[in-house]
């Protein structure tokens, strides 16, 4: 199968977008390397504290006549830039796939994910309206008035370069507030094309900025007075120990989506064929970089021949798996994002098997195809008789790693999940009403998955998260992202 | 190469959509009688085209098993456009509905397959598939 064509043609070096100029930044440049081919595609600034000064002085100015501007007028800004991204669908998708290394199919599905949130956002005029209670006494009215708050920080991860910014920004910006967006420098050109698009849809500058960088940045956006608010995803101890730390001591709004380890339980009354199909993408999408990619199969029940007839079929199709540059139509699994991720997942798999758990998959040679360089990747990898109080069943890998267990009932299966620190995405598969009620009801997850192996909430649902896996109080996406981008504004009237 | 990805599959569905448009355009011109008909064929061939991107663009999302969606063998499906020089007309629209009958079974086997890209794919599907039915129809009336 033939490639398709590259969107990312060069070297180009990356440049911050503040206050609606595109600005070159005087930090020092990092190479942005596609993982398939190990080619340099870009330059992206480690952008200096002055730099992200100076983001937030232009966000700053823009924010009095930006919240002025009525919801409507927002809004339809947004469905301007709804259809640009739809005009732009395959272009930016690419995007993803060159600088991360996912396959086309999961790039498109990033890119719908984040449209889906624009198209959301775009009903701000009611998303955002109060509520009003007459006479709450005698002759005085009380009503909130959501209003915005000032200018937040975005802080991306490396995995979703193009969505996950989108779970915050059309909802902070549609509320009237203005946003910084700090990309993963390891995948900035999806950000940078987006502010593109956002430039093009005709948002007034200093509305939308986008600052490329590492900790200068996020330290500037932490301790910066006039950033109000921050939302994070990433690892739980930057989220836990950082991210919400600073912002609690600087007195920010935050909202910090973290690490995970989802279990995923097989009851022996589940769709066989489908259930496995649906952990192919879960264990092994996206190469197992997913905060909600499940890693721990826990197999309910004692019946030996569908353990053995379950396990050798997943085995079989995770061993059948095509690897290879996400941009050949029919490669089912691409690379980790740099040779530093691998290294960490192959020191897992190690560590695994000296733990005593039994490789029945082993990734660890793999031969992409095309022959490309097998820097940064990395085949599917699954180990039996884990436990889940070992590194490999308790930590998060964010590799194509399964780890099988088994228990001897559902019970035993949410006891374990419960267990581990985390709580993103749990799900189980079964065919028995009664079990999933009782998992769903007892199960520690933000997001829990009924027969569904990733656990998503689509835009106008909360992305939930529990313990470990997230702090603070408010989530992305949905109404949870105009209440955390407003403040409720109560006020009680008479007159005389 | 069997094909397994929700992307190929779709670009499998293009190709044939285009590579059929490409043969009744020459037969429009080849047989003038029957040109309207023809190219009327090519036009919705094409209009197909845009069906069926616009639900798998509209579906796809990173949550759904787009990797694992199909197990199809394209050479079930592969089919000549080429027209013989001796051929007579009655030849070619055999050829023709040879032609409809590979598309309309690659795109019942791929709307059974493509359960897990939710339904609006395999209904997109299986729309295609009854509209080519009909045709079938108009091609045995030249016959």
């Amino acid at each position: 199968m033939a490639l398709l064509e590259e969107m990312i043609k060069g070297e180009k070096t990356l440049k911050n977008y503040i206050g609606g100029e595109w600005v070159e930044s005087k930090g020092e440049l990092v190479d942005v390397v596609n993982p398939a081919n190990c080619k340099t595609i870009a330059r992206v600034p480690i952008s200096t504290k002055e730099e992200i000064n100076s983001a937030v002085v232009a966000a700053r100015e823009a924010f009095p006549d930006w919240r002025r501007t009525t919801p409507l007028a927002r809004s339809r800004l947004l469905f301007r830039l709804k259809d640009l991204l739809e005009e732009n669908f395959e272009e930016v998708s690419r995007i993803q796939t060159q600088e991360h290394g996912k396959t086309i199919d999961e790039s498109r599905g990033e890119t719908r994910r984040g449209i889906e949130n624009v198209e959301v956002a775009c009903g701000i005029p009611t998303l955002m309206q109060g509520y009003y209670s007459e006479d709450i006494a005698h002759g005085i009215d009380e009503w909130v008035i959501p209003t915005p708050l000032g200018v937040f920080g975005i802080i991306g991860p490396f995995n979703f370069p193009w969505m996950i910014p989108l779970w915050s920004a059309p909802y902070a910006v549609a509320t009237g507030n203005c946003v910084i967006i700090k990309p993963s420098s390891e995948v900035p050109n999806s950000q940078t094309r987006l502010a593109e698009l956002v430039e093009e849809a005709g948002f007034p500058p200093g509305v939308w900025n986008v600052v490329h960088g590492g900790r200068t940045v996020v330290n500037g956006m932490l301790d910066h007075t006039d950033i109000t608010g921050i939302t994070f995803v990433g690892s739980t101890p930057t989220g836990r120990d950082v991210i919400y730390k600073r912002c609690g001591e600087t007195g920010k709004r935050v909202i910090a989506q973290c690490g995970a380890k989802n279990f995923m339980t097989i009851m022996p009354d589940c769709d066989m064929d489908r259930t496995v199909a649906a952990m192919m993408t879960s264990y092994f999408g996206n190469a197992g970089q997913r905060c909600l990619a499940a890693a721990n199969a826990v197999i309910v029940g004692d019946d030996d021949s569908f353990y053995r007839s379950f396990v050798q079929k997943v085995v079989d199709m995770a061993a059948s798996i095509r690897i290879g540059y996400g941009l050949d139509e029919s490669i089912q699994m691409g690379p980790v994002r740099d040779k530093t991720k691998k290294a960490k997942i192959l020191k897992y798999i190690e560590t695994g098997i000296k733990d005593g758990a039994k490789l029945l998959l082993d990734g660890r040679q793999v031969k992409p195809e095309g022959g490309l360089p097998d820097t940064c990747f990395l085949g599917p990898t699954i180990f039996e008789n884990v436990r889940p109080d070992s590194p490999v069943g308790s930590e998060e890998i964010f590799g194509p790693v399964m780890s099988i267990m088994r228990v001897k009932d559902l019970d035993e299966a949410i006891k374990i999940s419960n267990a581990n620190p985390f709580g993103n995405g749990h799900s189980i598969f079964t065919s028995n009403g009664k079990s999933a009620r009782e998992f769903q009801y007892s199960i520690e997850s933000g997001n829990v998955g009924i027969n569904i192996g990733i656990v998503a909430p689509v835009a106008f649902f909360p992305f939930s998260g529990m313990k470990d896996s997230f702090y603070g109080v408010l989530h992305t996406q949905g109404k949870e992202a105009i209440r955390f981008f407003t403040e409720s504004k109560v006020v009680i009237q008479r007159w005389f | 190469m069997i094909i397994h990805t929700a992307s190929e599959g779709i670009t499998l569905a293009r190709k044939l959509e285009n590579e059929s448009a490409e043969f009744y355009e020459h037969l429009s011109q080849k047989y003038t009688k029957d040109a309207e008909t023809f190219l009327s064929f090519s036009r919705e061939n094409k209009k197909n085209v845009i069906q069926i991107d616009r639900v798998y663009y509209g579906v796809i999302t990173d949550a759904i098993e787009g990797g694992y969606a199909f197990n199809l063998d394209p050479d079930n499906y592969a089919f000549s456009i080429g027209i013989p020089e001796n051929a007579s007309y009655a030849d070619i629209l055999k050829q023709a509905v040879e032609i409809e009958n590979k598309i309309i079974t690659f795109y019942t086997d791929a709307a059974g397959q493509s359960d897990s890209l939710m339904a609006d794919v395999p209904r997109a599907f299986r729309l295609v598939a009854k509209k080519r039915e009909s045709r079938l129809e108009k091609l045995q009336q030249l016959l």
